[in-house]
């Protein structure tokens, strides 16, 4: 555990925000319009701190844990998924299963949590969030088991720095399942529409509607981390190595912009898909994965 | 084992995926063509030896033809037909992603089982050729519009060439020729009918054409 | 010279565009198939009994196997041609037989002709593969002859099942081809049927097993074997009859040829074990019994015919699947189911025409209302069944001998058990038709002397095989079983 693998979940807490503003720069930028700032998520996050939380009567201790949860859980991640040339200060052998089960449970936390307030709106994004994540997840798993055997590894820190010993062909597969998953997990186009008021359109927007105050603050950054991380691991596979840290790192950064401009520029392109037709989508992901498995079963 | 090898064969499984995910079938028709082309890319990169004047001949002619006549005659077809998508097929499309992937561990599982001599081209020929056949003859029974089969009859014929074109290395000029032509021949034909069936019923939906029983 | 049998059909039609009436065309399609009878006969006569040598590049050539083959060739055409000009007659009078879809047929029917040839004179594997392939294409406009929404359905699915048949049979070419490159070293020359017969034992044993399997399921789809026989009755009864004649007549044989000259190099390569001739035993018994159990059921006359076809192709592989005396009787087989069928069908489609349908149930009192179709129809279903004294029951009879040979009894029982089905069921279908009660008039128009010698001539055939073999066939056919049997 090198010290300076802590600046691993520094990075990930600093820059977090940046990336949501970064996107909806791009988006303004491609429609022509000038668009909000791009600290526009610090300026909210602060905003909402000095306010204060409205509870609903009909609500129990479940709703006020939820985004508390939830946040807890992301942090975790920030400490497992290395960046650049550091490997993450809490990483042991089987992190990506821990990984997984971060974000599953920060799902948990956010379905219950809009369960609990009884409202038809967050039990009805409640459940679209729970099976698409259900058909996500397979990729996921895949895709990372790819590299795992591919480099005979099981920490995400030892995985990713030798992800390249594997073709071309097996690494861009991956990463384009991994890519279907930071739009689906983080509610973007083609899946989910962020910028949608309609609440029966909305899928992770409805599910904490009724928050306010600090707990609002705590989802809005909890899923600014959750993007970090996620892009973090796309990042990680499609960035080649020099092994000079702080090229790397610095290199990892730019990658890290860059691909909240590819996610700009695709929900600009794109329309929010039919929702009968997301579990396609993730299928195709899954497909991806699995090829890329196979294909390294095979010696790619 | 030719990187650029490799990367055809596994563009030739993605686009037989696609053809297994999608119901717009346009989308369907420029996957198909696409394929066509990788394959006579597929022939240059395979050829061992110095490329002769047949060989680029018989790569360009096939590579024009799968890539350019067919999508133009199966476009036609669509068009008279104003046919966007695939009719409500017999296996969803969830399912068919699916399917198409326990038929790809299957070829990869066969193709590591046989030992089929040469090994000197890419490992991947056999199956991504024997997965190929199988997602032609999936989707020709698991979709009910005339074109959509159409597309996996030619699906099939381009597995069964890959298969030739990794296996024996010269198949005689006019031998090869005249399979495309046959082919030619054929997609032209079926356009043509499909043309008359949708003169004569109003729709391509070959799940309709059930009035031959016995 | 053999190339000239392939190309003289071809442009004979051709130079028969220019003709201006439906009438003339047909004509025109019978003096060329004369034509190319009296090429063929000369050819063989040139080649002498073992056939001309290889000619072009060694990629044509004529042994007894596609000598015989070639005769049953013309036979059937001679006799559908002049059936066919009878039959469009009529149409060209009621006026939905107008001249361009006289050209087209014309066209459409001699390069099938050309098609069929070239796939008995090919040498190269591959090439006879595209010419089966060239006949699949040409003759599904046929079956669109008379435009009607049945005819397209059955049209469209003629072509996608056989479409796909076909492309497994050429993954089978690619398979041998490819234990022929590896066995015997060959690359130009690697899909030569002659180069590769001599050198079968030096082919690989699995991969020309698994390339056996594919041909058998795709040249067996061609040739209306079951299970993969779904696109014959519809085809064969929504197409004119003459274009059915030559499907029955010629064009399943025409795989099944494909399939003969594949056995010997398989049974070669795997130590003449027999193991092809197992499979063909077992596609044939499961075509006859199937083909049994449909007949019992049709009200529809040509789908019944089509369906005696899938049980007589059924006794032909049974036949190859016996060897030895089994080959020799699937060969004679061949020759006399044709010839029935051709009659059969033409006869049928006469009948058609009279009464308007095909149902037979409508279908009554023939020998009464049309005299020579009704006898012509009668006659070929008794042969069909295999009744005495015609020839099918003679090259039945020999397959039984051939069965009892080898010891084959479950063979030897199913074989019985369908074709005594077949017999039962079809001839309850012949009776009712010959001699129920009719009310229709006899029919006005009387049968040309022209059609009459074509039914006769198909009779007296079949009778005169029944009871009497002429040396030079039985020689021919003796040559070409001896071929299949790998023993030349």
């Amino acid at each position: 555990m090198n010290l300076l693998s802590f600046l691993v979940p520094v990075f990930a807490l600093a820059f977090a925000p940046l990336l949501g503003g970064v996107i909806n720069r791009t988006k303004a930028f491609v429609a022509g319009r000038v668009g909000p700032p791009v600290l526009q998520a610090y300026y909210d996050l602060a905003r909402l701190l000095r306010k204060g939380a409205v509870y609903s009567r009909t609500t129990s201790w479940v709703f006020r844990a939820g985004p508390v949860v939830g946040l807890a859980a992301v942090l975790a991640a920030t400490a497992l998924v290395p960046f650049g040339g550091f490997s993450a200060p809490l990483a042991f052998n089987g992190d990506l299963v821990l990984l997984a089960y971060l974000f599953g449970l920060m799902r948990f936390f956010t379905v219950i949590a809009a369960m609990d307030t009884g409202s038809s709106f967050e039990g009805m994004g409640a459940s679209r969030e729970v099976t698409f994540a259900l058909l996500a997840e397979p990729a996921l798993f895949l895709g990372l088991a790819a590299i795992a055997r591919k480099t005979q590894s099981l920490s995400l820190s030892t995985m990713f720095p030798d992800a390249w010993l594997s073709s071309g062909i097996v690494l861009a597969l991956i990463a384009a399942a991994l890519m279907v998953i930071v739009l689906a997990e983080n509610s973007r186009i083609p899946v989910d529409d962020p910028d949608t008021h309609l609440e029966l359109t909305m899928i992770h927007e409805v599910m904490v509607l009724d928050h306010s105050g600090p707990d609002f603050a705590f989802i809005l950054y909890g899923a600014a981390l959750k993007l970090w991380v996620l892009s973090a691991l796309v990042v990680g596979i499609a960035l080649p190595h020099s092994g000079n840290l702080w090229a790397d790192t610095s290199a990892a950064l730019a990658a890290m912009f860059v691909l909240a401009v590819l996610v700009g520029v695709v929900e600009s392109c794109m329309a929010r898909l039919r929702l009968v037709r997301v579990p396609r989508l993730l299928a195709g992901a899954g497909v991806l994965a699995a090829l890329a498995l196979l294909l390294v079963f095979e010696g790619f | 084992m030719n990187p650029l090898t490799d990367m055809l064969l596994v563009f030739l499984i993605l686009t037989t995926f696609k053809l297994l995910a999608s119901g717009r079938l346009r989308a369907c028709v420029r996957a198909v063509a696409a394929q066509g082309v990788a394959l006579g890319l597929l022939t240059l990169a395979m050829h061992q030896g110095a490329l002769s004047l047949h060989i680029v001949t018989l790569a360009c002619g096939s590579m024009a033809l799968k890539g350019l006549v067919f999508p133009w005659v199966l476009s036609r077809a669509l068009r008279e037909a104003k046919v966007q998508r695939e009719v409500e097929p017999y296996v969803s499309y969830t399912l068919s992603i699916l399917s198409g992937l326990v038929a790809l561990s299957v070829s990869l599982w066969i193709g590591s089982r046989l030992h089929l001599p040469p090994e000197s081209f890419s490992k991947l020929v056999f199956p991504s050729a024997l997965f190929t056949v199988l997602a032609g003859l999936f989707v020709i029974v698991a979709r009910r519009t005339a074109v959509m089969q159409v597309l996996g009859f030619l699906v099939l014929e381009n597995g069964i060439y890959t298969f030739g074109v990794g296996r024996v290395g010269d198949m005689p000029f006019l031998v090869e020729l005249g399979v495309l032509l046959d082919l030619f021949v054929a997609v032209f034909v079926m356009g043509i009918t499909i043309y008359h069936i949708n003169r004569e019923f109003d729709h391509i939906d070959t799940d309709r054409l059930d009035s031959l029983k016995g | 010279m053999l190339g000239a049998l392939v190309a003289l059909p071809v442009m004979w039609a051709a130079a028969g565009w220019r003709l201006r009436s439906a009438r003339r065309v047909l004509d025109w399609v019978c003096a060329g198939v004369c034509a190319q009878s009296a090429l063929c006969l000369l050819v063989v006569a040139l080649g002498g009994p073992d056939g001309a040598p290889p000619a072009v590049a060694g990629w044509l050539f004529l042994d007894a196997l596609s000598t015989y083959h070639l005769m049953v060739l013309m036979a059937v055409y001679l006799l559908s041609s002049f059936g066919a000009r009878g039959f469009f007659a009529h149409e060209i009078e009621v006026g939905t037989f107008a001249l361009p879809l006289a050209r087209l047929f014309a066209a459409l029917w001699m390069a099938s002709l050309a098609a069929m040839t070239l796939v008995l004179l090919s040498n190269n594997l591959g090439l006879m593969w595209v010419g089966m392939e060239a006949t699949t294409l040409l003759t599904a406009f046929l079956i669109y002859v008379h435009r009607t929404p049945r005819a397209l359905e059955a049209m469209w699915k003629y072509l996608l099942i056989c479409s796909v048949g076909i492309a497994f049979a050429f993954m089978g070419t690619l398979l041998v081809a490819a234990a022929a490159t590896k066995g015997l070293g060959m690359v130009g020359e690697a899909l030569l049927w002659t180069r590769l017969r001599e050198g079968a034992a030096n082919l690989d044993a699995t991969t020309m097993k698994a390339a056996f399997i594919f041909l058998l399921v795709g040249y067996g789809t061609k040739a209306g074997l079951a299970p993969l026989h779904n696109w014959l009755p519809d085809a064969h009864s929504q197409a004119p009859a003459p274009v059915s004649a030559i499907f029955s007549g010629f064009m399943l044989n025409a795989s099944l040829y494909c399939l003969m000259r594949y056995v010997p190099l398989v049974e070669g390569s795997t130590g003449h074990s027999g193991w092809a001739l197992d499979l063909l035993r077992l596609i044939g018994v499961v075509s006859i019994l199937v083909a049994a159990a449909f007949i019992l059921f049709q009200h529809d006359l040509k789908r019944l015919l089509a369906y005696h076809s899938v049980e007589h192709l059924g006794v032909i592989a049974v036949g190859l699947g016996l060897g030895g005396l089994g080959t020799f009787a699937a060969l004679f087989h061949t020759l006399n189911h044709s010839l029935c069928k051709t009659l059969g069908f033409l006869c049928a489609g006469r009948l058609g025409q009279i009464y308007g349908t095909h149902d037979m149930t409508a279908m009554t009192g023939t020998v009464r209302r049309a005299r020579l179709w009704g006898w012509g129809l009668l006659l070929s279903f008794l042969a069909l069944i295999g009744a005495a004294p015609f020839a099918i029951f003679m090259s039945e009879l020999l397959m039984l001998k051939a069965a009892i040979d080898a010891r084959a009894l479950a063979v030897l029982v199913l074989f019985l058990l369908g074709t005594a089905t077949v017999f039962v069921g079809a001839l309850r279908h012949a009776i009712a038709m010959a001699w129920g009660s009719h009310d229709g008039p006899a029919s006005a128009r009387t049968a040309t002397a022209v059609d009459g010698v074509v039914v006769s001539a198909c009779v007296a055939i079949l009778v005169l095989l029944g009871l009497w073999m002429p040396q030079p066939l039985l020689r021919t056919i003796e040559a070409a079983a001896r071929i299949i049997g790998g023993h030349e």
